[in-house]
């Protein structure tokens, strides 16, 4: 493939392979989303009620609300802390704060619905040692806000740490020189022009939580993603499930466009020298308290639940084979939609260069939960199953189409490292290899794909820790009897054998947690000075 | 507005801040004067940007201390911080908030005013910048200079007693440098604060300054007026930060220097090795006076710059027109009533 340099003047080549390949990556990004607004118009309004529809609507939007809160107080903190100050652990926290990352929302529930349970054991003991109730009911919009602020935080985290690091120190030097405490200078400058980061992680953390079906459905907090699948599982219905899925391609519309729209931010004018952050050492109980806060959100995010789940799994004997072979299919699956993901997403960042629609357009998908994206595949899927019908031809099928499913969603995480990792191949570089000799191919081989190599394995890793904690896409599309590890620990949770889902879950983490480390990892180094 | 600062002076005694095994600044002493503007100069990397940021309280002192009036600012382990200071600070970015408007940048250190008089006095300080008619646009929208005369209201809105410039010509264009410049120190004068900027360029200083302070490797190595500076500086490093110059070595006897031109008087001077100073311009071609040979000759239009070799010491010189050709041998005279002699 001969890779293109970054600002090819336009209309040149036109016709080349490359560009039939980036139109094509955006053909499957969009297909879906058309499919669910065809589907959703060709049903009329019988099957479901407006009534029901405005209440699933309301309950997602109220869970939005709060997740959108929670993960914006929690997330702005920790990142502020993290990055302007020092405390005992905040070298580890710095990136393990990120590690909740590799904890599925829905094994978040399990763990903390069996943990909360009435019967439990924690109730219990505390009714006998304290002679009251805890109030607490995990099953309930609080509940689940809880459960996935706990979850999603790191996006808020991740968006904010980035911003306060690259945060012009002149900036606060200033507000300093202006009278402001340190504290002022916190909430009068630093929070206002960081406030584009925040609206980006806090969208990216309302995706999620619009997106997720697993969580929400065992809290029994009927969102509209619980409507959508049970429209089809339970009605069987696809112009229902479509019409669920509207309202969500709205939303997940507006927050790409707030997403989007706070990443370009305002620039912060002028050539600033970069100098180091002013680190403010804590002492005595504020540094206790810093690294007790840093503790809890890990705590609460990974540790507690991935303990628990660990604690209860240990009375009941694993099916092994079923594991194995679900693992086997879970990894197989997050490997495919990681390599088709991110050619796809390199090719539609070679092509964009020429035709920038094209990636604007891929990008669509991205905030596109699984859910709405599987009934947006259901069409052409009933066309396929018609056409192969039964045996391996239905199953290679059937992992097609759920490879579709998972590179149209997540097309647009993946072109975003991709992308950055082409722009560092600068014209000049490859004229430069020109110049020295190389023909198209080996400068591409030679030079561009080198230098962007750490970011398609960085995007190749986003969409492999993706794939692995999807279920609505993969309830909805899998090929009958094709079990993942999601699937599985979610047959356990509907029977309410926690004991039993709470191995799948954690063969899950265990199978998250390498890539979400090492991503971690790299994020907390990436920058010059920052912890 | 009430601010710590005695309106007399603000000194900095024998201050010294390293990095690690890195010193900065050492045994830096200076003191600014309210109503004259103090030009500190030295090359990148001698330790002016550190003193300035110790001066503000952006930084702690290792030893030393700044005082205001009979307040101190800062000494080893005391460092009032930036915001109770007193001092105004002027970034070489101007570091205006992007997501404040002109007025809302310049009253931003005036929350403990009513709102309306913040408002007034933030107009009134746009005003004497000129740039009342910005108040309601966002930074970006401004160009350069404008930016920086938003930064320097910004300070001067708090009636600073010292107010403290980093580079603040150091991201105009070339050809705007000489206006904004009369601009800044009309304003700056108009104020009537103890102003300190930190610059790079000898002319610039030269031009501006009440009073130079002249850095190198850390440590101030002159003071004083900058004709003082310029025409009788006390080592060749103190010299060649005002402009090029030529540094001879000669021989000191008895308060009286020997060079190629005759007895040069250097007083104070113990008899040994020394180095006569001498500017290019004090240098030129002549009828009589010691024999050079031309080794390079660069033609310049107004004039030429004369490389010559001396008795085995290379001389710089300008001479209009078109000079000599390299290999020619000239006569070089020289206005050794300008020249000065050093001992280091």
């Amino acid at each position: 493939m001969a890779l293109t340099p970054a600002s090819r003047p336009a209309g040149r080549g036109g016709g080349s392979p490359l560009t039939l390949i980036g139109v094509l990556a955006a053909v499957v990004c969009v297909l879906p989303l058309l499919g669910v607004v065809a589907a959703a118009a060709s049903g009329g309004t019988a099957d479901i009620a407006a009534a029901d529809l405005i209440r699933y609507a309301a309950t997602s939007a109220g869970l939005a609300l709060l997740v959108a809160v929670i993960t914006a107080a929690v997330g702005t903190a920790a990142a502020w802390l993290v990055v302007m100050h020092r405390f005992p652990g905040r070298d580890v926290f710095a990136w393990a704060l990120v590690l909740p990352f590799a904890m599925p929302a829905f094994a978040l529930a399990y763990a903390y619905a069996d943990l909360f349970d009435v019967a439990g054991d924690l109730r219990i003991w505390v009714r006998a040692g304290a002679g009251f109730d805890l109030p607490i009911q995990l099953r309930s919009l609080p509940g689940a806000a809880f459960v996935l602020s706990c979850a999603f935080y790191p996006y808020v985290y991740l968006a904010m740490r980035a911003a306060f690091v690259n945060l012009p120190v002149q900036a606060l030097e200033a507000a300093r020189s202006l009278g402001c405490t340190a504290r002022q200078a916190f909430f009068r400058v630093a929070v206002p022009m960081a406030r584009p980061a925040l609206a980006a992680g806090v969208a990216l953390a309302v995706m999620e939580t619009l997106a997720d079906y697993g969580a929400v459905q065992f809290l029994s907090v009927q969102t509209l993603t619980t409507g959508v699948v049970r429209a089809w599982f339970v009605y069987g219905s696809l112009a229902s499930a479509a019409q669920f899925a509207l309202p969500l391609l709205g939303a997940a519309a507006l927050l790409l466009w707030i997403e989007r729209a706070g990443r370009r931010g305002r620039a912060y004018g002028g050539g600033a020298r970069w100098r180091p952050l002013p680190v403010t050492a804590l002492r005595g109980v504020k540094a206790a308290a810093a690294t007790g806060f840093c503790l809890t959100l890990l705590g609460l995010g990974l540790l507690l639940p991935a303990g628990w789940l660990a604690w209860t799994s240990m009375d009941v004997t694993p099916e092994w084979p079923r594991l194995i072979a679900a693992a086997r299919n879970s990894l197989g699956l997050g490997v495919g939609g990681a390599l088709v993901t991110v050619l796809l997403a390199t090719a539609l960042a070679l092509a964009s260069r020429r035709l920038p629609l094209t990636a604007r357009l891929a990008s669509v998908g991205y905030a596109t939960p699984g859910a709405v994206m599987a009934i947006g595949l259901l069409v052409p899927a009933g066309w396929l199953w018609s056409m192969a019908p039964g045996g391996s031809a239905n199953v290679a099928a059937g992992i097609l189409l759920l490879l579709y499913a998972y590179a149209a969603r997540l097309m647009a995480a993946a072109l975003e490292p991709v992308d950055a990792g082409l722009s560092r191949v600068t014209l000049s570089m490859i004229h430069a290899a020109r110049g020295l000799g190389a023909g198209e191919t080996r400068a591409a081989l030679r030079v561009q794909l080198p230098i962007a190599a750490p970011a398609l394995f960085t995007a190749g890793l986003v969409v492999l820790i993706d794939v692995l904690k999807e279920l609505p896409a993969t309830l909805i599309l899998r090929p009958f009897n094709f079990d993942t590890l999601a699937v599985i620990a979610d047959n356990y949770a509907r029977d309410e054998r926690l004991a039993n889902a709470g191995w799948p879950s954690l063969m899950l983490v265990g199978l998250a947690l390498p890539p979400v480390l090492w991503l971690s990892r790299k994020v907390a180094h990436a920058r010059p000075g920052s912890p | 507005m009430t601010h710590p600062l005695n309106p007399a002076v603000l000194t900095v005694d024998g201050v010294s801040r390293a990095y690690g095994a890195r010193p900065a600044v050492v045994d830096a002493s200076l003191t600014l004067e309210v109503g004259r503007i103090t030009c500190l100069l030295g090359p990148s990397g001698s330790g002016k940007s550190t003193l300035l940021r110790l001066i503000a309280g952006l930084e702690p002192v290792d030893a030393g201390v700044i005082r205001a009036g009979d307040e101190v600012l800062s000494r080893p382990g005391h460092t009032v911080s930036p915001e109770r200071r007193g001092t105004g600070l002027v970034f070489q970015d101007y570091a205006l908030f992007p997501h404040l408007t002109v007025l809302d940048n310049v009253r931003f250190g005036l929350t403990a005013l009513p709102r309306s008089e913040q408002r007034e006095r933030a107009m009134a300080a746009l005003e004497r910048v000129g740039l009342a008619d910005r108040a309601m646009d966002w930074p970006h929208a401004l160009s350069g200079g404008e930016q920086q005369r938003v930064a320097l209201a910004r300070s001067l809105v708090r009636e600073p007693a010292a107010i403290l410039l980093d580079e603040p010509f150091s991201g105009l264009d070339a050809h705007l440098k000489a206006g904004v410049r009369d601009d800044l120190t009309a304003a700056l004068r108009a104020e009537g604060a103890a102003v300190l900027i930190v610059t790079h360029d000898a002319a610039e200083a030269l031009m501006i300054a009440d009073r130079l302070v002249l850095m190198d490797a850390g440590r101030v190595i002159q003071s004083g007026e900058p004709v003082a500076c310029f025409e009788r500086p006390v080592s060749r490093a103190a010299a060649r930060l005002l402009g090029e110059v030529n540094a001879l070595p000669v021989t000191v006897t008895g308060g009286t220097a020997t060079t190629p031109w005759g007895p040069a008087a250097a007083p104070g001077l113990a008899d040994g090795p020394a180095w006569l100073l001498l500017r290019p311009q004090d240098l030129m071609l002549s009828a009589d006076g010691p024999e050079a040979s031309v080794t390079t000759c660069r033609f310049g239009g107004r004039f030429s710059e004369i490389g010559a070799d001396l008795a085995g010491h290379s001389l710089h010189l300008h001479t209009p027109g078109v000079g000599p050709r390299p290999g020619e041998t000239v006569r070089v005279r020289a206005e050794l009533a300008r020249a000065c002699v050093v001992a280091d």
